[in-house]
């Protein structure tokens, strides 16, 4: 009986859980009038690629893929190295630990607030450069404390011992040992910080003004947000009329165009994450416990 | 045993032993080197310009070159007309979010848990994951798309039922719904990790215990399970107070338009749009209502957790 129920209460999450996103998919492949009048609800209706080809002709937003695939790879990575290096030496004793962990900590709860940090980016010379894209939010607090409990609970002291007494100092057991066992908190990491990343708009839209700098988010959100005091879709696809038969049908067809965005975009992450997760579910357990 | 332990037994010999520490401990310093520089530069600086929120802030001037102004910012904010309403709106938004969204990832691990076949709990658990990595532009995007009064598919059913079509981002009532609704939605899933890390860290002994005993799966959930995931949810319950004046900027920031104003104008985007947006940026300004927020939030986070500390024992530090 109770596990009946279970089963039901499961069917129905996982209805709601899903449903949205599968709309989002058929709709991505079937004709515009479908879409318009709600007809596309199981399955795509007038199978279709005009949505996609649409997208293909937006050179602006490929442009923005790039330049997010670069802030993405080039961040995450050196997000990483930075993490697992501090998270290391968090995980040893030494004199000092103390106040650095209180430094770290208490950035978590307290902050200058938006306006002090867009000024010190303005004087640091970073602002409306790539760099800024790439060393913001750098390192995160939550990761650094489920990397440096991950390397604590799950590295044997043992090793370290039997390391010190070979002669090994603090890089190369880190170098040499750490590393090569951290293979699950990198994966966690990596898709934590690329994730995160790939997704962000808000620090685009405060610290960028050139165009040809903007991440995927900030042209997504013109495509898709078009009640938004700033960006009016309709301005976006009318920009492309010319290669898609007019400006009728180049607005007829971003009506699908709009759902093949949203696939193109977020394929990625989900990807990421699929592809990492059996690392991934262990690696967050493991790390966010006692943490 | 450490050798920074005062009450380490070889005090007498320390000399030898601090040299050999400092030898190798500069490494250390060096692995965190880079991360400390990016905290200093990143997180501290701005907390020392803070003080323009009491200067009266130009640009060709600096922040300590600015004039001193004192509490003028202050004042200015809490006497501005729709101040009270952003306060209210502000925590409403996250008092809200949290009475219903808190619960569910709770609910949604207990039943993960029970889930005795293999195969489904493990595609129940993937799946319930995957909204977490839509960034916030498309889930925004998905909400304009099928709550769209014209073509949206909610709109289609609401008419087929014989009902009125309902411009839901334009009405003030249904902004946190949607808000909220479509948090919960991303997220519930994703913030079930901790409680499921702690469920399955529960001794399988107590559970056949409990069998031998004769109690039911209810009677399992009511007295191992849950107990076992209060103390986690105190801690999380204590975290989230601490961002009931903060929350996600760019959701609201995204969902606002002209016509929900009255209920989806809250703090944070408040100062987004005078400090950062306006064509007349007013950074001291802003900087002020933005203090005002971090020391409230910050102060709520200390207050609960004391609390917290002093009836339950349970605390973040």
């Amino acid at each position: 009986m109770f596990n009946a129920v279970n089963i039901v209460f499961w069917i129905i999450v996982l209805f709601i859980v899903l449903y949205p996103l599968w709309l989002i998919l058929i709709a991505s492949v079937s004709d515009p009038d479908a879409v318009l009048q709600a007809k596309v609800l199981v399955l795509p209706v007038d199978f279709s690629l005009m949505g996609y080809e649409a997208v293909f002709q937006y050179k602006e937003l490929w442009g923005s893929y790039l330049n997010s695939i670069i802030y993405t790879v080039v961040g995450s990575g050196l997000s990483m190295m930075v993490t697992l290096a501090a998270a290391y030496s968090l995980s040893r004793k030494f004199a000092g630990k103390k106040i650095v962990n209180l430094a770290i900590t208490f950035t978590m709860f307290f902050s200058g607030g938006l306006i002090p940090i867009f000024l010190n980016i303005r004087d640091l010379g970073l602002y409306n450069t790539r760099a800024v894209m790439i060393l913001m939010n750098l390192v995160s607090v939550w990761n650094l404390m489920v990397a440096r409990t991950y390397i604590q609970t799950s590295i044997p002291n043992d090793l370290y011992e039997a390391a010190v007494i070979d002669g090994a100092d603090h890089f190369t057991y880190f170098f040499r040992c750490v590393l090569p066992l951290s293979g699950t908190i990198v994966a966690v990491l990596a898709v934590y910080y690329g994730v995160a990343r790939w997704n962000d708009y808000f620090t685009g839209l405060v610290m960028l003004r050139d165009r040809s700098l903007y991440p995927l988010q900030l042209v997504l959100r013109e495509i898709l947000a078009s009640l938004t005091s700033t960006g009016s879709s309709d301005t976006f696809f009318a920009a492309y009329a010319d290669n898609l038969g007019g400006l009728q049908e180049a607005l007829r067809k971003a009506e699908v165009a709009k759902y093949c965005c949203i696939v193109v975009s977020t394929v990625p992450a989900i990807l990421l994450y699929v592809f990492m997760q059996k690392y991934f579910v262990k690696g967050v357990m493991i790390g966010s416990l006692k943490g | 045993m450490s050798i920074h332990d005062p009450a380490a037994p070889h005090r007498t010999v320390p000399k030898r032993r601090v040299a050999l520490t400092v030898r190798r401990d500069w490494q250390l310093w060096v692995l965190l080197l880079p991360a400390l520089a990016f905290f200093i530069v990143f997180c501290y600086f701005p907390m020392y310009g803070v003080q323009i929120a009491f200067r009266d802030y130009k640009a060709a001037f600096g922040i300590t070159g600015s004039k001193w102004v004192g509490l003028k910012y202050f004042e200015k904010f809490f006497s501005s007309y729709y101040c009270g309403r952003m306060f209210l709106n502000t925590f409403l938004l996250n008092a809200f979010g949290l009475l219903f969204g808190f619960p569910i990832p709770i609910l949604l691990a207990i039943m993960l848990n029970q889930l005795n076949r293999k195969r489904f709990k493990g595609f129940a658990q993937t799946a319930i994951y995957v909204p977490h990595f839509i960034s916030t532009v498309v889930l925004a995007g998905m909400i304009y798309l099928f709550f769209s009064p014209t073509n949206g598919i909610i709109n289609h059913l609401i008419t087929a039922a014989g009902g009125k079509s309902i411009y839901f981002i334009m009405e003030p009532d249904w902004f946190r719904p949607l808000f909220i609704g479509s948090e919960i939605w991303q997220n519930a899933g994703w913030n079930t990790i901790l409680y499921i890390a702690t469920l399955t860290s529960i001794d399988p002994q107590l559970y056949e215990a409990a069998t031998i005993d004769g109690a039911t799966r209810w009677g399992k959930i009511k007295h191992i399970d849950i107990p076992h995931l209060v103390p986690i949810a105190v801690m999380m319950l204590i975290l989230n107070c601490g961002s009931l004046l903060s929350s996600n900027t760019d959701k609201a920031l995204l969902l606002q338009t002209s016509g929900n104003m009255a209920t989806s104008d809250i703090l944070g985007v408040y100062v987004y749009s005078v400090g950062i947006a306006a064509g007349k940026a007013q950074y001291s300004y802003a900087s002020a209502i933005g203090l005002c927020l971090n020391v409230i939030n910050f102060v709520i986070i200390m207050l609960v957790n004391a609390i917290s500390r002093k009836m339950s024992d349970i605390s973040l530090f």
